[in-house]
């Protein structure tokens, strides 16, 4: 991962944003990075999905491109393309070096 | 009532560390903590999951992980896991 | 800001350019679902036309063994919170 230093905060007037301010290893900071990438998102079920991550949103609805579909580690389908609703995620992790 | 810590801000302090994430389900991670958001998105390095089963725990290994906030039940900070005590 | 070659910039675009084509759902509960398209909305609620649904019952007790079940319906209206994946034909 790139090594970067996060920016000042912002000395502005304004109320300041809740609790902790976004560090550079943050998930936003994480996804930006990712995006493009080679994934497996876990679902709460236990289903994998292996693919390339090509977008996603705030509800962590998930856009993947040449996906394999992994229950209990053999392939059970594969897909062109693939939306998945954000609620089933578990999580998003690297399967290439970002 | 001086100063109040709030519970986000103890988890703040362990960026850069390990921490034992343990899920509302019978899983749980352990991880060195890079950063987090408002829901406890959080996201992890050098990552093992353990799925507790009645058949024993399975252990898998991630690279970098955004763990979704939604189904976390419990964060111990410093905690190598399931396997340390 | 187009970080790969398809031009997808949300994940509901995906859905958006799959409108009128034949889709794969995937819900909760083991059952699967193909059929038209028609309308959508940010809960992931569906309008789906000649749909086929498969349902994947497993027995427990015979080690596994799994009963399909299909059926069909005209005009089908899904709602969001038990869509797991929308996939889309393959544009290749």
């Amino acid at each position: 991962m790139e090594e970067s230093t996060p920016p000042p905060p912002p000395n502005e007037s304004s109320p300041p944003p809740p609790p902790p301010a976004a560090t550079s290893g943050s998930p936003t900071d994480f996804l930006k990075g990712v995006v493009g990438k080679r994934v497996v998102v876990r679902l709460t079920s236990g289903v994998d999905y292996k693919g390339v991550l090509s977008c996603l949103d705030g509800y962590m609805n998930i856009a993947l491109e040449q996906t394999e579909e992994h229950v209990n580690g053999t392939i059970t389908n594969r897909y062109g393309d693939t939306f998945i609703r954000g609620n089933n995620v578990l999580y998003i992790s690297a399967a290439e070096a970002l | 009532m001086a100063s109040q810590i709030l519970p986000l801000e103890l988890i703040d302090r362990c960026i850069g560390s390990r921490i034992w994430v343990i899920m509302k389900t019978e899983r749980e991670f352990t991880g060195i903590l890079t950063g987090f958001d408002d829901f406890v998105n959080m996201v992890l390095e050098d990552v093992t999951e353990f799925e507790i089963t009645p058949q024993g725990t399975k252990k898998t290994k991630l690279a970098q992980t955004l763990l979704n906030g939604n189904n976390i039940c419990m964060l111990i900070p410093g905690s190598n896991g399931p396997e340390e005590s | 800001m187009d970080p790969s070659s398809s031009g997808i910039q949300e994940p509901f675009d995906l859905i958006r350019l799959s409108l009128s084509e034949r889709v794969f759902v995937k819900l909760r509960g083991d059952r699967e679902l193909s059929g038209i398209l028609h309308a959508y909305d940010g809960h992931m609620n569906l309008i789906l036309s000649d749909v086929e649904e498969t349902i994947m019952i497993v027995d427990e007790e015979g080690q596994g063994a799994v009963n399909i079940a299909k059926r069909k319906m005209n005009m089908l209206f899904v709602r969001g919170d038990g869509v797991i994946l929308v996939s889309p034909p393959s544009r290749t």
